[in-house]
């Protein structure tokens, strides 16, 4: 059997880890911005190198108390800035399925760790699709709950309106198994307190939509298996009828605006004091010695995000943008409650393409890489439970369809999934070593 | 975006930027922003939300409660009498 180490020279897929695995317990990952007290918790930045926590974050702790074995922190981009988990200040985790392809990003570590390992659970978090996109690219399963569903106490923030922990495994009935462990108010994040109970018994869906928009721009291989997939859904007596949702197009700027806006706050505590570096001249004056270490340490695209942040909030553009993203995102949730009282869920193919090659996308502007989460960011975007199950293959790629439902209906996505995997036949990737 | 914008906006950011980041990050907002344009086309909803589900006041007991000892928050900080040491203010 191959060593984790050996392995992880292989897939990077681990920022820190330990061989140890106890017996008796399950084994789970946290993704590298979920703090932990046993390892380092640096969100994928070089600007935190050396922070270990003396606190565990909600969803690790509950997932320790329900048996559980932390056995690492898996990569991911820089603050979960990014598709493709390229961004990393710690290597790049390399797709199971073709080594010279990306994971997916942001939880690009966590989908790699859950296709690779066995019996393994990998927890993830999803701002703009960072857990459905990895998940479809490494062909298995992901789950991003409601916005709110699980605690984000402990929770390295990138966008406080848009995170969500989520779980990702390569066996459906894992998701509503670990998703229940994690999930519940708690007193430490008030934007959880205000959900209700999960119910015990999951519903099954009757009905879904697929927005006519979403499958704009979508590569053949990618929407033969999407077409593929809905006959399969009908098949499962289940209803699928096209719609109409113009408004989703808005949901891409809509998205980078809040998501940028915040993370530039959010990224200002990173100064070179408290966390992480702190080896700077202190000396130097409070300006000089704060941008010293931001300059120095943040990577290129966190860079750009909290330029761009800055930008969209300053007077004089803030109503502009921000004030009216967040109207945007208005419009949007509502449009999707519209759909929603006809339907249990949305279906879209969850990538537009499958994983690209890293050479492919060193070639990708800032903006082609932005276009590139359009399925992705409508769910995340207005809080609402998503999943990624894989739904074929092509040319040895896994492809990955995304089911979305209404607030807190989760079940209905867990119970899909269950049902999805009956008739699927997952191909395992052929781990090397 | 032209160069003075990103200037103004970096130093406000605490990001020191070379003559070829001015360069890059210039020509990459100024093209996503160009995109962004888009959200000039709808009016967008009258009500503005800063959370996607409704949040509300939900309060605990007011009980004083240490949940993290302070000595091990300030272990990895560069400290000085228990005191965390910054810069200079000027």
């Amino acid at each position: 059997m191959t060593s984790l180490k050996r392995l992880n020279e292989i897939y990077e897929m681990y920022t820190s880890f330990t061989e140890d695995a106890p017996s008796g317990k399950f084994v789970f990952s946290a993704k590298d911005n979920l703090t932990s007290k046993d390892f380092e918790s640096c969100a994928g930045s070089r600007i935190l190198k050396g922070y270990r926590p003396p606190f565990d974050a909600t969803p690790i702790r509950k997932m320790r108390e329900a048996g559980g074995f932390l056995q690492g922190k898996t990569n991911m981009d820089e603050f979960g800035f990014g598709t493709f988990s390229a961004n990393s200040g710690f290597g790049i985790p390399k797709n199971p399925y073709d080594l010279n392809r990306s994971c997916g990003g942001s939880s690009g570590g966590a989908a790699c760790a859950a296709a690779v390992l066995e019996d393994h659970v990998a927890l993830g978090v999803s701002t703009g699709g960072s857990i459905v996109c990895p998940a479809s690219f490494c062909g298995v399963y992901g789950i991003a709950p409601s916005y709110g569903r699980v605690s984000r106490y402990g929770l390295i923030d990138y966008a406080n309106s848009l995170d969500k922990v989520g779980v990702l495994s390569s066996k459906a009935e894992d998701l509503g198994r670990y998703l229940r462990i994690i999930a519940g108010k708690d007193e430490h994040d008030p934007t959880s307190c205000v959900q209700p109970e999960m119910p015990e018994k999951d519903r099954m869906a009757k009905s879904v939509a697929v927005p006519r928009e979403a499958v704009e721009g979508i590569s053949k291989d990618v929407m033969e298996h999407f077409e593929r997939s809905l006959e399969t859904l009908r098949s499962m007596g289940i209803d699928v009828e096209y719609v109409d949702m113009p408004i989703l197009k808005y949901a891409m700027p809509a998205y980078y605006v809040i998501a940028a806006s915040e993370a530039s706050t959010n990224l200002a505590r990173f100064c070179g004091m408290r966390y992480g570096q702190q080896d700077g001249d202190l000396s130097l004056g409070f300006d000089a010695y704060f941008t010293s270490f931001r300059s120095q340490y943040f990577g290129d695209e966190a860079k750009r995000r909290i330029l761009l942040g800055t930008f969209t909030r300053m007077v004089g553009y803030a109503d502009r943008y921000y004030n009216k993203a967040l109207r945007v995102r208005e419009s949007i949730i509502k449009d999707y409650k519209r759909v929603f009282a006809d339907h249990d869920a949305v279906v879209t193919p969850t990538m537009p393409f499958v994983s690209p090659r890293f050479d492919d996308i060193a070639n990708m502007s800032a903006l082609d890489i932005y276009k590139a989460d359009f399925l992705t960011i409508p769910p995340n975007l207005t809080g609402m439970p998503h999943m990624s199950v894989p739904c074929g293959y092509s040319d040895g790629m896994p492809v990955g369809l995304m089911f979305t439902s209404d607030h807190w209906n989760e079940d209905i996505l867990l119970s899909a999934a269950v049902e999805w995997e009956k008739g699927f036949d997952r191909i395992a990737p052929e781990v090397k070593g | 975006m032209d160069r003075e914008i990103v200037e103004r906006v970096a130093r406000i950011a605490h990001l020191d930027l070379t003559e070829e980041e001015l360069e890059k990050y210039g020509g990459d907002l100024s093209e996503i922003l160009e995109y962004f344009q888009m959200l000039d086309e709808i009016p967008g909803d009258d009500a503005v939300g800063f959370n996607p589900i409704t949040v509300a006041d939900v309060l605990r007991e007011d009980v004083p409660s240490v949940e993290i000892d302070p000595d091990e928050l300030l272990k990895d900080m560069r400290t000085y009498e228990r005191y965390v040491r910054g810069p200079r203010l000027s």
